[in-house]
Protein backbone atom coordinates (compact mmCIF):
# COMPACT_ATOMS: atom_id res chain seq x y z
CA UNK A 1 0.00 0.00 0.00
CA UNK A 2 1.24 3.54 -0.72
CA UNK A 3 2.62 5.40 2.11
CA UNK A 4 2.15 9.33 1.64
CA UNK A 5 4.22 10.19 4.48
CA UNK A 6 7.23 7.88 3.43
CA UNK A 7 7.41 9.05 -0.21
CA UNK A 8 10.17 6.67 -2.38
CA UNK A 9 11.62 6.96 -5.77
CA UNK A 10 10.34 4.78 -8.51
CA UNK A 11 12.92 2.43 -7.65
CA UNK A 12 11.86 2.06 -4.14
CA UNK A 13 14.65 3.88 -2.16
CA UNK A 14 13.10 6.17 0.43
CA UNK A 15 13.36 9.72 -0.63
CA UNK A 16 15.23 12.27 1.81
CA UNK A 17 14.11 15.09 3.48
CA UNK A 18 14.49 18.58 2.87
CA UNK A 19 16.48 19.03 6.26
CA UNK A 20 19.02 16.93 5.13
CA UNK A 21 18.97 18.17 1.61
CA UNK A 22 19.78 21.15 3.14
CA UNK A 23 22.25 19.61 5.48
CA UNK A 24 23.79 18.26 2.01
CA UNK A 25 24.03 21.89 0.47
CA UNK A 26 25.54 23.20 3.72
CA UNK A 27 28.10 19.98 3.73
CA UNK A 28 28.90 21.00 -0.46
CA UNK A 29 29.01 24.98 0.96
CA UNK A 30 31.54 23.91 3.57
CA UNK A 31 33.60 22.39 1.22
CA UNK A 32 33.96 24.99 -1.14
CA UNK A 33 34.63 27.77 1.67
CA UNK A 34 33.81 31.12 -0.36
CA UNK A 35 34.75 33.82 0.66
CA UNK A 36 31.68 35.81 0.28
CA UNK A 37 27.82 34.51 -0.45
CA UNK A 38 25.38 36.97 -2.13
CA UNK A 39 21.98 35.46 -1.07
CA UNK A 40 17.95 36.37 -2.02
CA UNK A 41 16.03 34.41 0.89
CA UNK A 42 13.48 32.05 0.02
CA UNK A 43 11.35 30.40 2.76
CA UNK A 44 13.15 26.73 1.68
CA UNK A 45 16.36 28.48 1.90
CA UNK A 46 16.10 29.24 5.42
CA UNK A 47 17.96 26.63 6.97
CA UNK A 48 20.93 27.27 4.29
CA UNK A 49 20.99 31.22 4.30
CA UNK A 50 20.45 31.74 8.49
CA UNK A 51 23.53 28.73 8.80
CA UNK A 52 26.06 30.36 6.22
CA UNK A 53 25.48 33.67 7.75
CA UNK A 54 26.00 32.50 10.98
CA UNK A 55 29.19 30.98 9.49
CA UNK A 56 30.77 34.02 7.39
CA UNK A 57 29.03 37.14 9.20
CA UNK A 58 29.01 39.91 7.07
CA UNK A 59 30.55 38.36 4.27
CA UNK A 60 26.95 36.39 3.46
CA UNK A 61 25.01 39.24 2.71
CA UNK A 62 21.56 40.28 1.17
CA UNK A 63 21.25 41.67 -2.04
CA UNK A 64 18.08 43.51 -3.25
CA UNK A 65 17.92 41.73 -6.54
CA UNK A 66 18.72 38.59 -8.53
CA UNK A 67 20.67 41.14 -11.12
CA UNK A 68 22.50 42.88 -8.59
CA UNK A 69 23.40 39.56 -6.71
CA UNK A 70 25.05 38.54 -10.60
CA UNK A 71 27.04 41.83 -10.99
CA UNK A 72 28.53 42.27 -7.23
CA UNK A 73 29.27 38.11 -7.60
CA UNK A 74 30.77 38.86 -11.05
CA UNK A 75 32.56 41.31 -9.32
CA UNK A 76 34.32 39.51 -6.48
CA UNK A 77 34.94 36.87 -9.15
CA UNK A 78 37.15 39.44 -10.82
CA UNK A 79 39.01 40.47 -8.13
CA UNK A 80 40.31 36.68 -7.66
CA UNK A 81 37.35 35.78 -4.66
CA UNK A 82 36.17 33.16 -4.57
CA UNK A 83 32.03 33.92 -4.41
CA UNK A 84 28.84 31.83 -4.70
CA UNK A 85 25.26 33.17 -5.32
CA UNK A 86 22.50 31.77 -3.55
CA UNK A 87 18.63 32.58 -4.75
CA UNK A 88 15.40 31.31 -5.63
CA UNK A 89 14.21 30.23 -8.82
CA UNK A 90 11.42 32.80 -9.36
CA UNK A 91 13.88 35.64 -9.57
CA UNK A 92 16.09 34.34 -12.13
CA UNK A 93 13.86 35.69 -14.75
CA UNK A 94 15.10 38.73 -13.00
CA UNK A 95 18.80 38.01 -13.75
CA UNK A 96 18.82 36.77 -17.30
CA UNK A 97 19.75 39.39 -18.78
CA UNK A 98 22.45 40.63 -16.58
CA UNK A 99 23.48 36.72 -16.51
CA UNK A 100 24.16 36.39 -20.00
CA UNK A 101 25.93 39.88 -20.83
CA UNK A 102 27.78 40.49 -18.19
CA UNK A 103 29.51 36.72 -16.57
CA UNK A 104 28.13 34.72 -19.63
CA UNK A 105 29.57 36.94 -22.18
CA UNK A 106 32.26 38.00 -20.68
CA UNK A 107 33.63 33.97 -19.39
CA UNK A 108 33.23 34.93 -15.28
CA UNK A 109 32.93 32.02 -13.38
CA UNK A 110 29.86 32.01 -10.98
CA UNK A 111 28.10 29.42 -9.22
CA UNK A 112 24.74 30.31 -8.42
CA UNK A 113 22.50 28.18 -5.90
CA UNK A 114 18.77 27.95 -6.99
CA UNK A 115 16.45 26.87 -4.74
CA UNK A 116 12.75 25.56 -6.90
CA UNK A 117 9.74 26.88 -6.31
CA UNK A 118 6.39 25.74 -7.60
CA UNK A 119 5.08 21.85 -7.62
CA UNK A 120 3.96 19.64 -5.27
CA UNK A 121 4.00 21.03 -1.66
CA UNK A 122 4.20 24.97 -3.02
CA UNK A 123 1.85 27.08 -1.27
CA UNK A 124 1.99 30.58 -3.28
CA UNK A 125 -0.47 30.18 -6.70
CA UNK A 126 1.34 32.81 -7.86
CA UNK A 127 4.94 31.35 -8.57
CA UNK A 128 3.83 28.25 -10.52
CA UNK A 129 3.59 29.56 -13.89
CA UNK A 130 7.47 30.76 -14.19
CA UNK A 131 8.93 28.30 -11.82
CA UNK A 132 7.68 25.25 -13.34
CA UNK A 133 9.23 26.12 -16.36
CA UNK A 134 12.84 28.09 -14.82
CA UNK A 135 14.95 24.85 -16.43
CA UNK A 136 13.84 25.34 -20.16
CA UNK A 137 13.58 29.28 -19.76
CA UNK A 138 17.39 28.88 -18.48
CA UNK A 139 18.68 26.62 -20.88
CA UNK A 140 16.93 28.36 -23.68
CA UNK A 141 19.62 31.26 -22.41
CA UNK A 142 22.41 28.75 -23.02
CA UNK A 143 23.07 28.92 -19.07
CA UNK A 144 24.55 25.80 -17.64
CA UNK A 145 22.59 24.15 -15.08
CA UNK A 146 22.68 20.82 -13.23
CA UNK A 147 19.17 19.59 -10.87
CA UNK A 148 18.92 18.29 -7.22
CA UNK A 149 16.03 16.84 -6.12
CA UNK A 150 14.92 13.79 -3.43
CA UNK A 151 15.17 11.22 -5.74
CA UNK A 152 19.20 11.81 -5.61
CA UNK A 153 21.41 10.17 -3.00
CA UNK A 154 22.18 12.59 -0.86
CA UNK A 155 25.74 11.94 -0.93
CA UNK A 156 25.87 12.94 -4.50
CA UNK A 157 24.20 16.21 -3.37
CA UNK A 158 27.04 17.40 -1.68
CA UNK A 159 29.57 15.92 -4.52
CA UNK A 160 27.67 17.62 -7.30
CA UNK A 161 27.59 20.75 -5.64
CA UNK A 162 30.96 20.99 -5.25
CA UNK A 163 31.78 19.52 -8.32
CA UNK A 164 29.33 22.16 -10.12
CA UNK A 165 31.45 24.88 -8.35
CA UNK A 166 34.86 23.68 -9.91
CA UNK A 167 32.97 23.07 -13.08
CA UNK A 168 32.03 26.93 -13.50
CA UNK A 169 35.44 27.77 -12.53
CA UNK A 170 37.41 25.32 -15.48
CA UNK A 171 34.67 26.38 -18.02
CA UNK A 172 34.92 30.20 -17.02
CA UNK A 173 30.96 30.93 -17.07
CA UNK A 174 28.00 30.85 -14.53
CA UNK A 175 26.46 27.46 -13.91
CA UNK A 176 22.91 26.87 -12.06
CA UNK A 177 22.23 24.39 -9.81
CA UNK A 178 18.70 23.76 -9.46
CA UNK A 179 18.06 22.92 -6.04
CA UNK A 180 14.45 21.06 -4.72
CA UNK A 181 14.19 21.15 -1.39
CA UNK A 182 10.80 21.25 -0.70
CA UNK A 183 8.56 18.34 0.27
CA UNK A 184 9.12 16.23 -3.14
CA UNK B 1 30.83 70.80 -19.26
CA UNK B 2 31.20 67.99 -21.97
CA UNK B 3 31.36 64.44 -21.36
CA UNK B 4 34.77 63.65 -23.00
CA UNK B 5 36.89 66.37 -21.46
CA UNK B 6 34.98 65.25 -17.49
CA UNK B 7 36.13 61.28 -18.54
CA UNK B 8 39.79 63.07 -19.71
CA UNK B 9 39.96 64.04 -16.31
CA UNK B 10 38.70 60.96 -14.38
CA UNK B 11 41.42 59.43 -16.32
CA UNK B 12 44.04 61.19 -15.18
CA UNK B 13 43.30 61.35 -11.70
CA UNK B 14 42.96 57.48 -11.65
CA UNK B 15 45.15 56.02 -14.26
CA UNK B 16 46.22 53.15 -12.08
CA UNK B 17 42.93 52.16 -9.77
CA UNK B 18 39.83 49.76 -11.37
CA UNK B 19 38.26 51.36 -12.97
CA UNK B 20 34.14 49.85 -14.42
CA UNK B 21 33.34 52.08 -17.37
CA UNK B 22 29.22 51.72 -18.44
CA UNK B 23 27.70 51.05 -21.55
CA UNK B 24 26.99 53.13 -24.54
CA UNK B 25 29.18 56.32 -25.59
CA UNK B 26 30.95 56.73 -22.46
CA UNK B 27 32.87 53.15 -22.56
CA UNK B 28 32.95 54.09 -26.43
CA UNK B 29 35.00 57.45 -25.56
CA UNK B 30 36.79 56.58 -22.64
CA UNK B 31 38.32 53.56 -24.87
CA UNK B 32 39.03 55.34 -27.71
CA UNK B 33 40.58 58.83 -25.68
CA UNK B 34 42.68 56.54 -22.90
CA UNK B 35 42.06 52.92 -23.44
CA UNK B 36 43.54 50.96 -20.42
CA UNK B 37 44.22 47.66 -19.10
CA UNK B 38 42.76 49.13 -15.57
CA UNK B 39 39.38 49.92 -17.22
CA UNK B 40 36.43 47.37 -17.61
CA UNK B 41 34.24 48.06 -20.03
CA UNK B 42 31.16 46.95 -19.81
CA UNK B 43 29.04 47.03 -23.44
CA UNK B 44 25.63 46.28 -22.21
CA UNK B 45 24.59 44.67 -18.99
CA UNK B 46 22.43 48.50 -18.41
CA UNK B 47 22.29 48.86 -14.47
CA UNK B 48 25.45 46.76 -13.35
CA UNK B 49 28.04 49.04 -12.89
CA UNK B 50 28.01 49.59 -9.38
CA UNK B 51 27.22 46.18 -8.74
CA UNK B 52 29.92 45.15 -10.52
CA UNK B 53 32.37 47.91 -8.88
CA UNK B 54 30.67 47.16 -5.42
CA UNK B 55 32.09 43.51 -5.76
CA UNK B 56 35.41 44.89 -7.31
CA UNK B 57 35.89 47.26 -4.03
CA UNK B 58 34.84 43.86 -1.51
CA UNK B 59 36.95 41.53 -3.02
CA UNK B 60 40.00 44.42 -3.73
CA UNK B 61 39.87 46.06 0.14
CA UNK B 62 42.70 44.82 0.73
CA UNK B 63 44.90 44.89 -2.43
CA UNK B 64 47.16 48.12 -2.95
CA UNK B 65 44.47 49.92 -5.14
CA UNK B 66 43.26 53.18 -3.10
CA UNK B 67 40.14 53.25 -4.74
CA UNK B 68 37.42 51.29 -6.95
CA UNK B 69 36.01 53.84 -9.55
CA UNK B 70 32.22 53.39 -11.51
CA UNK B 71 32.09 55.66 -14.07
CA UNK B 72 28.38 55.73 -14.36
CA UNK B 73 25.51 57.24 -16.48
CA UNK B 74 22.08 59.38 -15.04
CA UNK B 75 20.32 56.43 -16.75
CA UNK B 76 21.71 52.95 -15.85
CA UNK B 77 21.91 54.17 -12.31
CA UNK B 78 18.14 54.27 -12.02
CA UNK B 79 17.96 51.43 -13.76
CA UNK B 80 20.44 50.05 -10.89
CA UNK B 81 19.18 52.05 -8.05
CA UNK B 82 18.77 50.02 -5.51
CA UNK B 83 22.37 48.86 -5.61
CA UNK B 84 23.16 52.09 -3.48
CA UNK B 85 21.18 50.25 -0.46
CA UNK B 86 23.62 47.58 -0.86
CA UNK B 87 26.22 50.14 -0.83
CA UNK B 88 24.93 51.13 2.75
CA UNK B 89 24.74 47.67 4.20
CA UNK B 90 28.20 46.51 2.91
CA UNK B 91 30.20 50.02 3.00
CA UNK B 92 32.92 49.45 0.61
CA UNK B 93 35.86 52.07 2.04
CA UNK B 94 37.25 51.87 -1.28
CA UNK B 95 34.52 52.68 -4.05
CA UNK B 96 33.90 55.94 -5.82
CA UNK B 97 30.51 55.92 -7.74
CA UNK B 98 31.01 58.88 -10.47
CA UNK B 99 27.92 59.66 -12.31
CA UNK B 100 28.18 61.99 -15.68
CA UNK B 101 24.23 63.10 -15.83
CA UNK B 102 23.50 64.18 -19.21
CA UNK B 103 19.82 63.77 -18.36
CA UNK B 104 19.61 61.43 -21.14
CA UNK B 105 19.63 57.97 -22.52
CA UNK B 106 21.96 59.22 -25.41
CA UNK B 107 22.87 55.93 -27.11
CA UNK B 108 19.13 55.44 -27.78
CA UNK B 109 18.74 59.17 -29.55
CA UNK B 110 18.68 61.29 -26.26
CA UNK B 111 15.61 60.66 -24.73
CA UNK B 112 15.08 62.25 -21.11
CA UNK B 113 15.65 60.19 -17.86
CA UNK B 114 13.81 60.97 -14.82
CA UNK B 115 17.52 62.34 -13.41
CA UNK B 116 16.27 65.70 -13.47
CA UNK B 117 13.26 65.67 -11.20
CA UNK B 118 15.22 63.42 -8.88
CA UNK B 119 17.91 64.59 -6.28
CA UNK B 120 20.71 61.56 -6.65
CA UNK B 121 23.06 62.87 -4.40
CA UNK B 122 19.87 62.78 -1.35
CA UNK B 123 19.82 59.13 -2.21
CA UNK B 124 23.34 58.14 -2.42
CA UNK B 125 24.08 60.39 1.23
CA UNK B 126 20.66 58.27 2.57
CA UNK B 127 22.58 55.48 1.70
CA UNK B 128 25.60 55.96 3.80
CA UNK B 129 27.59 57.67 0.65
CA UNK B 130 29.75 61.05 1.23
CA UNK B 131 28.57 62.91 -2.35
CA UNK B 132 29.50 65.63 -4.26
CA UNK B 133 27.50 67.66 -7.03
CA UNK B 134 29.73 69.11 -9.81
CA UNK B 135 28.90 71.05 -13.02
CA UNK B 136 32.25 72.12 -14.58
CA UNK B 137 35.59 71.06 -15.22
CA UNK B 138 37.00 72.81 -12.40
CA UNK B 139 34.95 71.76 -9.45
CA UNK B 140 35.09 68.32 -11.07
CA UNK B 141 38.80 68.68 -10.80
CA UNK B 142 38.31 69.48 -7.05
CA UNK B 143 35.79 66.62 -6.45
CA UNK B 144 38.02 64.39 -8.04
CA UNK B 145 40.95 65.04 -5.91
CA UNK B 146 38.48 65.13 -3.21
CA UNK B 147 37.53 61.35 -3.69
CA UNK B 148 41.00 60.52 -3.97
CA UNK B 149 41.67 61.44 -0.24
CA UNK B 150 39.04 60.66 1.31
CA UNK B 151 37.19 57.22 2.27
CA UNK B 152 34.49 55.80 0.97
CA UNK B 153 31.81 54.63 -0.14
CA UNK B 154 31.47 58.26 -2.30
CA UNK B 155 29.07 59.63 -5.11
CA UNK B 156 29.52 62.07 -7.20
CA UNK B 157 27.23 64.02 -9.62
CA UNK B 158 28.96 65.38 -12.43
CA UNK B 159 25.98 67.30 -14.72
CA UNK B 160 27.32 67.10 -18.44
CA UNK B 161 26.12 68.78 -22.19
CA UNK B 162 24.49 65.77 -23.66
CA UNK B 163 27.08 66.20 -26.80
CA UNK B 164 28.56 62.88 -27.43
CA UNK B 165 32.24 62.48 -29.47
CA UNK B 166 32.25 60.84 -32.82
CA UNK B 167 34.08 57.40 -32.20
CA UNK B 168 33.94 54.29 -33.35
CA UNK B 169 31.80 51.65 -31.87
CA UNK B 170 33.80 48.98 -29.07
CA UNK B 171 33.04 45.71 -30.80
CA UNK B 172 35.95 43.76 -29.21
CA UNK B 173 35.08 40.37 -27.95
CA UNK B 174 34.11 40.80 -24.16
CA UNK B 175 36.08 38.04 -22.94
CA UNK B 176 39.10 40.14 -24.33
CA UNK B 177 38.02 42.77 -22.24
CA UNK B 178 37.37 40.99 -19.06
CA UNK B 179 40.51 38.79 -19.23
CA UNK B 180 42.87 41.60 -20.01
CA UNK B 181 41.14 43.51 -16.69
CA UNK B 182 41.41 40.81 -14.44
CA UNK B 183 44.97 39.79 -15.32
CA UNK B 184 45.68 43.74 -14.48
CA UNK B 185 44.14 43.29 -11.12
CA UNK B 186 45.92 40.04 -10.70
CA UNK B 187 49.02 41.45 -11.48
CA UNK B 188 49.13 45.03 -9.32
CA UNK B 189 46.47 44.35 -6.40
Amino acid sequence: MFDRDAPHTPRGTKLSTPAERSAAVNAAIEQIDPEWIIQIPSSTLKTIIDAQSARMGPRAFPATREEEAVGIGSGLALAGRRVMLIVQDNGIGNALTALTTFPQAYHIPLLMLVSRRGGLGEYNSMIHTFCEHVEEVSRAAQLRSFSLDGTVPLDEWTRRIVDAHEFARITHRPVLVYLNLMRE
Amino acid sequence: MKRWDALGLIADAYPRDPMVVTLGGTTRELAAMRRSPSHLYVLDSMGLPPAIGLGLALGLDDSSFDKVVVVEGDGSLLMGLSTLATIALTTPRKLVVLVLDNGAYSATGNQPTAAAAVDLCAIAMACGMQTGEVRDLEELRAALEWTRTTDGPLFVRAHTDVEAAKVPYLLEDPVVLSSTFAAYVARNR
